[in-house]
């Protein structure tokens, strides 16, 4: 024996409209979601003496930028990329800084331990099998 | 009302899903003990944590500082050999520098102290002392110089004592203890050559330690190898680390205490490796400059000789990468042109 469904059960144009709507939100969700777990840019976050002095969002840069800090009695020149950041010069003692060379990922730092300055790359982390921790 | 619970259930799958991002890890990047240091936890009261692991090394600072003359070790350098209450932390301290001395043939020697200033390693004032001058401070050199009881220490006149080769260590230790004090079960913390994985990464495979390239000391993203690490303690000594050259020739600053001068063991680096029983941090920052010292068939017999339980990644000068076998199975070989050893 075959039951028709009553005929306020069978699914009208509306219902086809809310399941649309759903599945369209639930697609446009994950692309965010994809977009911000692996094309979030990198942010030069800068510490002077434990305290934030500038954050800069590199992927925002359009061409190179230097910044000139000044701490504990030295300046060190700093070189801003889109792609990640460098010590270019500076006058402390150590010059562990700028042997440092380009960073590039997150999680990466250049550290002037004379100046107790910090350059910290922040964001976009990729499983891309790069360390999570470097020793040395 | 069917077309309203839709509706309904839509949003709660829509608040779901924009749950299902991970957790941003709390992370806090300080100066202290001359280095820089990161503590990272992904789980737990992790704010709290980092924060208080940031405190802890710089009390661990104020106390075992050589450069803070209100430093306890400081207040022993300064006592003219007269007995000093250092306190029950610092007398552990220096037990456990005296047990390793002990252990390592004299390898590892906190009271190289003065030998260290001579070459200018402390002050950042590099020169080459002559080998007279250090033959004079030698005699001041070993731990057979250092008064502990009790509470109390003393130091034999002309010696002195710095614990830089160790107190990063001991701070490892004293920061994987707040860690699991907070409840942070997974996360780590970079302490310069020294690390402690706790957990496991989020994705719940290991944490990916990579060993700097010593022969790209300049390139961050060069590496003689990587580590997969659950639970561990990993340490990096290097002559890479701190050097300077004069006349063409490069002075690093690991110091041999039989000759006072930078050990020259056919390594370039020693990187210790342990489980995360508590102290083992401590052991690992005393073992890696030591085997340095020894260089690589000492550091071997030592380790096959099972007084401490730890395996070894050695960086040689010819080019090899020379990893026990406890490690077969977490160390990847990186670095362009080392050849890769296991040893048993």
């Amino acid at each position: 024996m075959s039951v028709k469904p009553s005929p306020k059960l069978r699914p009208s144009g509306y219902d086809a409209l809310v399941a649309l709507a759903v599945v369209a939100l639930a697609a446009a969700l994950g692309f965010w979601m994809w977009r911000g777990g692996t094309q979030q840019g990198l942010t030069a976050v800068i510490l002077v003496d434990g305290e934030r002095v500038e954050q800069v969002a590199l992927r925002e840069l359009d061409h190179p930028e230097e910044r000139t800090l000044t701490a504990g009695g030295y300046t060190l020149h700093l070189r801003l990329f889109p792609d990640g950041a460098e010590m270019e010069s500076a006058d402390c003692p150590t010059q562990d800084c700028v042997h440092t060379g380009r960073i590039t990922r997150s999680g990466q730092s250049i550290v002037c331990l004379p100046g107790r300055v910090i350059v910290r790359l922040e964001g976009a982390a990729v499983n891309d099998g790069g360390p999570d921790i470097v020793i040395g | 009302m069917r077309r309203f619970t839709g509706c309904f259930l839509a949003a709660l799958l829509l608040l779901g899903l924009t749950a299902c991002g991970a957790k941003e890890p709390e992370s806090l990047q300080v100066i202290a003990m001359d280095t820089s240091m990161t503590f990272t936890a992904y789980d737990g009261e992790g704010e709290e944590a980092v924060s208080a692991a940031g405190q802890e090394v710089r009390r661990l600072e104020r106390l075992l500082s050589k450069t803070d003359k209100e430093s306890m070790v400081s207040r022993l350098n300064t006592a003219g050999g007269e007995r000093v209450a250092v306190g029950e932390e610092v007398c552990s301290l220096l037990k456990a520098a005296e047990t390793y001395s002990r252990a390592t043939d004299d390898t590892f020697d906190i009271t190289l102290s003065p030998v260290s200033s001579a070459w200018g390693f402390t002050t950042d004032s590099f020169r080459v002392p002559e080998r007279a001058e250090l033959d004079a401070l030698l005699k001041n050199v070993g731990m057979g110089h250092v008064s502990i009881q009790g509470d109390t220490a003393s130091l034999d006149a002309g010696t002195q004592i710095d614990l830089g080769a160790i107190a990063k260590g001991y701070a490892s230790d004293c920061v994987a203890e707040i860690f699991r004090e907070n409840g942070v079960a997974n996360g780590w913390a970079a302490l310069g050559g020294n690390v402690v994985a706790l957990g496991s990464r989020p994705d719940g495979s290991p944490w990916r330690v990579g060993i700097q390239d010593p022969q790209k000391a300049d390139d961050p993203n060069a590496f003689a190898g990587m580590l997969q690490l659950k639970d561990a303690y990993a340490v990096t000594s290097g002559s890479y680390q701190r050097f300077f050259e004069e006349n063409g020739k490069r002075y690093h600053h690991i110091l041999d205490p039989a000759t006072g001068a930078p050990a020259e063991s056919g390594l370039l680096s020693v990187t210790v490796v342990a489980d995360d029983t508590a102290g083992n941090g401590t052991m690992c920052d005393a073992l890696s400059t030591a085997l340095f010292v020894m260089g690589e068939e000492r550091a071997l017999n030592f380790w096959r000789s099972g007084a401490y339980d730890f395996q070894l990644v050695l960086v040689t000068q010819d080019g090899r990468v020379v990893i026990t076998d406890g490690l077969a199975d977490t160390f990847t070989s990186e670095g362009d042109g080392y050849v890769c050893e296991t040893v048993s």
